[in-house]
């Protein structure tokens, strides 16, 4: 185990690079302390300890200049400790690491205030924690005092400040820094918005500016959108990493399937007493005896990428014989839209069931729903839809996970295409009859021939 | 891990230490700043500010005239007062440093948890500031000094450099007792009753002079005097305090080589105890 800090990074050094890093924790309990137990431990010092664990197994991560690394996972896969072992707040069990350059963290805004002291003395008190000398805080005081917008507040003792001006003063102190790599550990999710937003446009600001940034989120957007590359840790060892949309995209499919493998332990078995979600009823003449959320090989799965095909295949036992029934699917939001209910009859086909059991599948080829999580309802009735067979009311979970291909917003991908801008001269063409806006009307003349006095405001 | 690096060879343990201390060096400006932070702190919510670091002395000196002036006038040491203020300002400057660096990890607890900076920052800081308020307080004594007419010794220049020894043995007290006291809460309870007994073994209201100059133990016979010397480095600094300022002599060389390699000897062990242990800070504070 070696820690290797250097204050400055040579040109064309990797920033940290941690070689097989492991960390072990010893669980504490309160009998730890006591005379006997430093007893016992003085004669078995080797001895494996129960209570151990490790937060990180085998980590290895090469963080260069100009990188944006993002570090995602569940809680307590051991993301936090990842970062405390690179301030050095923590040594590793096992491995190396090399530090080069100054490293300021945003783990704990406005940890070293002294709430005795003004906003200004601890701008400067803060500033020497992070390692620098009054002269280069006196360039940036000016900065950091507009930055976190205290007014007068800046020369009052900071006790007396409200926790959104002390984080506020906390992270313009850490921003001005300009340390060689920041750390960045879900700090932004404090303050009001308006300081959020601003969190949030530093930071992108920092990474245009090219700085090096690693930052532990759950906000799996702002990995996607601001990081270079995406490492997933999970159980102390590194599961994933590389482009931020794969590892993202993995790393949900993950959780899903994990999410899935609770559910199906804690859901239990249906009764057709029971109404809403997951309730069942109808006369049984034909049975849905179970369905599959299929994808294109056909495979039963509960997660899926906007993109791919959804098949689902309704399994149905014919009971009494029945005129040609209907069958029908609908799917759910999880907060209750009812977002499509194609059937048999809508779509015209024909239905006349010649054996007793079989199946039918509703094809999807292209999935057009975004993130999130739905219900699949399906039903079996009569062509006058005076009889239901049976009815699976949002008894089937579908979870779409994050694609990397993501089109807007929302829950559907209406698969609507942007044109280019067109400079206002050139609409009077589109308008004379030529593309297919022609038949919209312009902008111009929606205007012109408004009734509503308040478009013609000066 | 100790045998590992006790294993190493000695020009990469050279090469650790001068890393350790220049890291230390590029962090003064935190030391500096917690100084200041403490000093300004400690007088935040008083009206009179820093004048209690001037008042407090002038305080005892005339707490202590009263008393052995008028209700206790037969002592048998000559001025005192005098005498008794240039052994407790130094001790109390001790006593306060050794008491807030032994608990300045704790205390900081939340800095050290979340931001890195070589901890020795933060004992070495809390000895400082009261330093700030040690040389402040000599200042007054100073003026008593002259007021009273006390003998100054004419190698009086020789003080700073007993006062950087002194807190140089400090600042290693404080580094040990420091570490100790992060594992070991026990620490601060026992070194209250650790300090009231140093209190009374050093020469402060009396002189070593005083104390009987022999104790027969088992046949042999102990030179008080001496044993008290060495084995309380505190004794030697107030009696070379008192030699400067008091008794106008010029101190004993030996005496004073003595306490410069003690305080070296307890701040290199203290140091050594200190960067041994302050990786696991992080988790155990």
């Amino acid at each position: 185990m070696t820690v290797l800090r250097t204050p400055t990074a040579q040109p064309g050094e990797a920033l940290i690079e941690l070689h097989h890093v492991a960390r072990r924790f010893t669980k504490r309990t309160d009998r730890s302390r006591s005379l006997q137990e430093l007893f016992i431990r003085f004669f078995r010092k080797r001895a494996v300890d129960p209570d151990e664990f490790w937060p990180l197994r085998d980590v290895s991560l090469i963080v260069r200049p100009g990188d944006c690394v993002g570090v995602i996972g569940p809680n307590g896969s051991g993301k936090s400790t990842l970062l405390k072992l690179i301030t050095g707040i923590l040594p590793p069990t096992r491995g190396d690491i090399i530090v080069r350059g100054r490293v300021s963290s945003l783990l704990e805004l406005g940890a070293g205030f002294h709430p005795d002291l003004t906003g200004r003395e601890n701008i400067y008190l803060n500033g020497s924690i992070y390692g620098l000398d009054r002269a280069a805080m006196d360039r940036r005081l000016d900065e950091i005092i507009a930055y976190a917008g205290l007014g007068d507040f800046i020369d009052t003792p900071v006790k007396h400040y409200s926790s959104g001006m002390f984080v506020r003063l906390g992270f313009a102190v850490a921003i001005h820094t300009d340390p060689d790599l920041l750390l960045v550990d879900e700090v932004l999710a404090v303050g009001d918005a308006a300081f959020q937003h601003r969190c949030m446009e530093s930071i992108y600001r920092l990474r245009r500016e090219g700085k090096t940034l690693l930052l532990v989120s759950h906000d799996l957007r702002t990995v996607e959108s601001l990081c270079s590359r995406a490492v997933w840790i999970q159980d102390g060892l590194i599961a994933a990493e590389g482009a931020p949309g794969d590892v993202i995209m993995a790393y949900n499919r993950y959780v899903a399937a994990q999410e899935e493998a609770e559910a199906a332990q804690r859901r239990p078995p249906v009764e057709s007493t029971r109404v809403g979600v997951g309730a069942r009823h109808g006369s049984r003449s034909i049975e849905i005896t179970h369905v599959e959320l299929c994808d294109a090989n056909g495979t039963p799965s509960s997660s899926f990428v906007t993109g791919e095909t959804l098949i689902v295949r309704l399994y149905y036992r014919r009971h009494r014989p029945v005129e040609p029934p209907v069958f029908g699917m609908a799917i759910h939001h999880e907060n209750g839209f009812h977002l499509f209910g194609p059937n048999t009859l809508f779509a015209g086909v024909d239905t006349e069931l010649d054996a007793d059991e079989g199946s039918i599948d509703y094809v999807i080829p292209r999935l057009t729903l975004l993130e999130g999580q739905y219900a699949v309802s399906v039903a079996v009735h009569n062509r006058a839809d005076t009889e239901t067979y049976d009815y699976h009311d949002r008894a089937y979970p579908l979870r779409v996970v994050y694609s990397p291909a993501r089109a807007g917003y929302g829950m559907v991908d209406l698969q609507g295409s942007w044109q280019p801008p067109v400079p206002a001269g050139r609409a009077a063409v589109r308008q004379a009859g030529k593309g297919p806006a022609a038949k919209l009307p312009s902008e111009s003349r929606a205007h012109e021939s408004s009734p509503h006095p308040a478009h013609h405001q000066p | 891990m100790a045998l590992a690096s006790a294993a190493q060879p000695k020009p990469r343990r050279l090469a650790a230490v001068s890393a350790r201390l220049r890291e230390l060096w590029r962090y003064r400006w935190l030391i500096r700043n917690l100084v200041v932070s403490e000093v300004k702190a400690r007088y935040k919510n008083s009206v009179l500010g820093f004048v209690w670091s001037l008042l407090n002395p002038l305080a005892m000196m005339l707490v202590f005239t009263v008393i052995f002036g008028v209700l206790w006038p037969n002592q048998p040491i000559e001025k005192f007062p005098i005498f008794l203020l240039c052994g407790l300002l130094p001790w109390n400057f001790f006593s306060a440093s050794v008491t807030s660096s032994m608990t300045s990890i704790v205390a900081h607890g939340n800095l050290v948890k979340k931001v890195y900076f070589p901890r020795e920052v933060l004992p070495i800081a809390a000895v400082l500031a009261q330093l700030v308020n040690f040389l402040l307080a000599f200042l007054v004594l100073f003026v008593a000094l002259v007021v009273f007419g006390s003998n100054f010794s004419p190698w009086l220049w020789l003080l700073p450099v007993i006062i950087l020894i002194q807190t140089a043995f400090t600042v290693g007290m404080g580094l040990f007792l420091s570490t100790l006291h992060v594992f070991y809460r026990d620490t601060q309870m026992v070194m209250e009753v650790v300090m009231l007994a140093w209190f009374f073994l050093t020469p402060i209201f009396y002189t070593v002079s005083q104390l009987p100059a022999s104790y027969p133990l088992w046949g042999i016979t102990l030179d008080v005097h001496r044993l008290f010397y060495i084995l309380n480095p505190m004794a030697s600094l107030i009696n070379v305090y008192r030699d400067l300022l008091y008794n106008g002599y010029r101190t004993d060389p030996d005496f004073f080589i003595r306490t410069a390699l003690t305080a070296l000897v307890v701040l290199g062990f203290g140091y050594w105890f200190f960067a041994r242990y302050a990786d696991r800070f992080g988790e155990e504070v």
